[in-house]
């Protein structure tokens, strides 16, 4: 191989593609500013919808409020958001609540035997369609206003008969979170940046891993290309090393992306909302991120090239291709169990393993050896890649892309089959 | 042959289908070619043309046979026969998004021109073809025209001493299919060794010093246009052609009936 016409090559592979709006948009534009902006978005959207959802009325019915307790009936009338509708009978109220003309029923009534021993005590149904949203809020917010009231109701009964409130309480629960604005800053960070860094290096390499290989053969340019006097290897290399490369280029700016926005987007809305986030990285986790991103890249490369070099447009390409897109999403599941840490069993599963990596690097956690097994792994299963890729180039039907079939009709009557006679005269080393 | 360029032996190619079994696509043929000359490869649609020059420039590998460029085998250099090939066909289309230029400095530089020696190679390539106004437009802007010359200077941006033409003039224009004998006849009077393949007659009659007629795999006949004429008694190429390959259809050795050549022999 020679390096000189691999950088040639690998020169107009990005030369070409960073004229190309598909992949332009797919590697650059979209890691950069898509998901800041979906992220901005989102959230928002959902503060908004808070907003108005907070704003908007429920419909209440009451039936037998108690008269002894004007503060808890002017608290309910005066409500923004509580609505009271007219008495009606309890049965037309549920009937109302099923056709979602009414939100909520309160029936009060006088308490079971052991709460008759304090005076004016009352007990408090709700009727509510819990498959409702709207009813399910009105119900929330009707038992909020009597727990709130109930509580200041005892309080002052306990008072006047020389209870202190602690006596009362015997006992009360606080909590309190121990975790800094940092912490609290990585956890989110850590819940994001894996699954961001994998799903962008894999959607980076897809559009140029079929490009190069599909593409190239629909534009009739496969055959200009093998008449070059590189090397075969050099002209696979040099595509190998161009899709990693996008497929890195797309991790690292959209991790980049992420990272700012959330410290100039979310952190600001999110202390609005009365959340406190830091948003600062351990210093090692830099490079751990870009070594993790340089390995997924090399993995998704060579997986994606493989498949996409049995397609002859780029639409099968598409088609053959995106289950490895959702195949490296199913690893990051175990990324997003919050408690959990790189482990040998996790250290030995591509793609959770580096997403894991990543995501204790950002928690200041680095467990080297482990770190250690995880690349290995990575670049075992990059290896295997390249081992499968060499084979199959080795097929010249494949190399011109006459062989009419998938991966799996491949590897089933070449790779596996034992019968000599059939690929004889279509495996011609090559590579 | 002493100073053949390009020397074929005994050349096959075999494919195996699954409902046809193995099919022989190139059947042990042989042929020289000079510097300085155009050999044509006369045959119809699927008669072996374009899978022989596909092993000719090694995108293709023989199943039998020996075949050298400029001295270097298909099999064991094929990097140095392609350094000492130009390839045109109408499936080696152009980089769409490189400008005619790029495309230019892409293929000198990748198939081993002088580094230093490639700025003024493409000047002068841009000159000759006349494409300086859209040189530095892509590709993919470019009227069919355009890009054919751009595609004819990208075969020869390093100067190769073979060139194979593999049916170029395939779906273009009569204005741009002359355009194209012209530049092929240009490039012998520089004493190119050129490999051209069709199946238009009238185009062979014109452009080819000697003619190799293939059919099914095989080369019927080889010889300059009088040969063929004095060994069949036709006057016209078409009419040579059809006698040909009704001779192989009447079942004797096609080759012995007509004075082919052997295997290692040039036919001359």
């Amino acid at each position: 191989m020679n390096w000189q016409d691999v950088w040639t090559l690998y020169r107009r592979e990005l030369r070409s593609a960073f004229r190309e709006r598909t992949i332009v948009v797919n590697s650059i534009l979209m890691p950069v500013f898509l998901y800041p902006v979906m992220m901005w978005v989102m959230f928002t959207g959902l503060m908004f919808v808070s907003g108005l959802t907070d704003r908007a009325h429920s419909r209440v019915v009451l039936l037998d409020a108690p008269r002894n307790h004007p503060v808890l009936m002017d608290t309910l009338e005066n409500r923004e958001n509580v609505e009271l509708r007219d008495q009606i009978s309890a049965d037309s109220a549920v009937s109302l609540i099923r056709i979602g003309e009414l939100d909520a029923l309160v029936e009060f009534a006088p308490p079971g035997a052991e709460g008759d021993k304090l005076a004016d005590n009352f007990q408090v149904a709700i009727s509510y369609d819990r498959a409702v949203a709207r009813s399910r809020r009105a119900s929330d917010r009707i038992e909020a206003i009597v727990d709130n009231y109930r509580e200041e109701w005892v309080d002052s009964e306990a008072a006047e008969l020389g209870i202190a409130g602690a006596e009362r309480e015997q006992f009360r629960i606080v909590q309190e979170n121990v975790s800094s604005d940092e912490q609290m800053g990585a956890l989110l960070l850590g819940m994001m940046i894996p699954l961001f860094l994998v799903l962008m290096v894999a959607l980076g390499c897809f559009i140029p891993a079929i490009d190069s290989t599909a593409g190239e053969r629909e534009r009739s340019t496969w055959e200009t290309l093998m008449t070059v006097s590189a090397s075969r290897l050099s002209v696979v290399t040099a595509k190998y090393l161009y899709v990693a490369t996008v497929g890195i280029m797309a991790g690292v700016l959209n991790v980049t992306a992420v990272f700012l926005s959330l410290g100039a987007i979310m952190a600001p809305l999110l202390a609005e909302a009365g959340d406190q986030f830091q948003f600062t990285l351990p210093f090692l986790a830099l490079p751990v991120m870009i070594v993790a991103a340089i390995s997924l890249a090399l993995f998704f490369a060579a997986a994606m090239m493989i498949l996409a070099s049995f397609a002859r447009s780029f639409k099968d390409g598409q088609a053959m291709v995106t289950p490895v897109y959702w195949l490296a999403l199913l690893p990051i599941v175990l990324g997003q169990q919050t408690d959990q840490t790189l482990t040998p069993m996790i250290a030995a599963i591509p793609v959770a393993n580096a997403a894991m990596m990543i995501r204790d690097a950002i928690n200041g956690v680095f467990l080297w050896p482990l770190m250690a097994e995880t690349l290995v792994v990575l670049l075992v299963m990059v290896a295997l890649c390249l081992m499968l890729a060499r084979m199959v180039l080795q097929f010249e039907d494949l190399l011109m892309g006459s062989f009419d079939g998938s991966f799996w009709r491949f590897a089933k009557e070449r790779l596996l089959n034992r019968n000599g006679k059939k690929t004889a005269g279509a495996k011609q080393g090559v590579v | 042959m002493e100073n053949a360029m390009v020397r074929v032996e005994g050349l096959q190619k075999s494919f195996w289908d699954e409902s046809r079994g193995e099919i022989r696509a190139v059947d042990g043929i042989d042929f020289d070619c000079r510097p300085g000359e155009i050999f044509g490869l006369l045959g119809a649609n699927g008669a072996g043309k374009t899978t022989t020059l596909r092993m000719l420039a090694t995108i293709l590998k023989p199943t039998g046979g020996r075949a050298s460029l400029n001295g270097h085998d298909v099999l064991a250099e094929p990097e140095a026969v392609r350094r000492s090939l130009g390839f045109f066909s109408a499936s080696t289309a152009l980089y769409p998004r490189l400008t005619g230029r790029e495309t230019l400095e892409f293929f000198a530089r990748i198939n081993q021109y002088p580094p230093d020696r490639v700025a003024e190679r493409v000047d002068s390539l841009i000159d000759r073809f006349g494409i300086a106004e859209y040189a530095n437009a892509r590709v993919e802007k470019l009227s069919s025209g355009m890009k054919q010359k751009i595609s004819i200077a990208r075969t020869i941006a390093h100067d190769p001493p073979i060139l194979i033409f593999d049916e170029p003039t395939v779906g273009l224009d009569v204005m741009a299919a002359i355009e194209m004998q012209r530049v092929v006849g240009e490039l012998r009077d520089e004493g190119k060794t050129i490999i051209f393949s069709t199946h238009i007659m009238s185009e062979a009659e014109k452009l080819c010093d000697r003619i190799g007629i293939i059919h099914r795999g095989r080369i019927l006949a080889l010889g300059t246009l009088d040969e063929h004429r004095q060994a069949t008694g036709q006057h016209y190429l078409e009419d040579i052609f059809v006698h040909y390959v009704a001779a192989t259809g009447a079942g004797g050795g096609a080759a012995a009936a007509i004075g082919a050549p052997g295997p290692g022999e040039s036919g001359q």
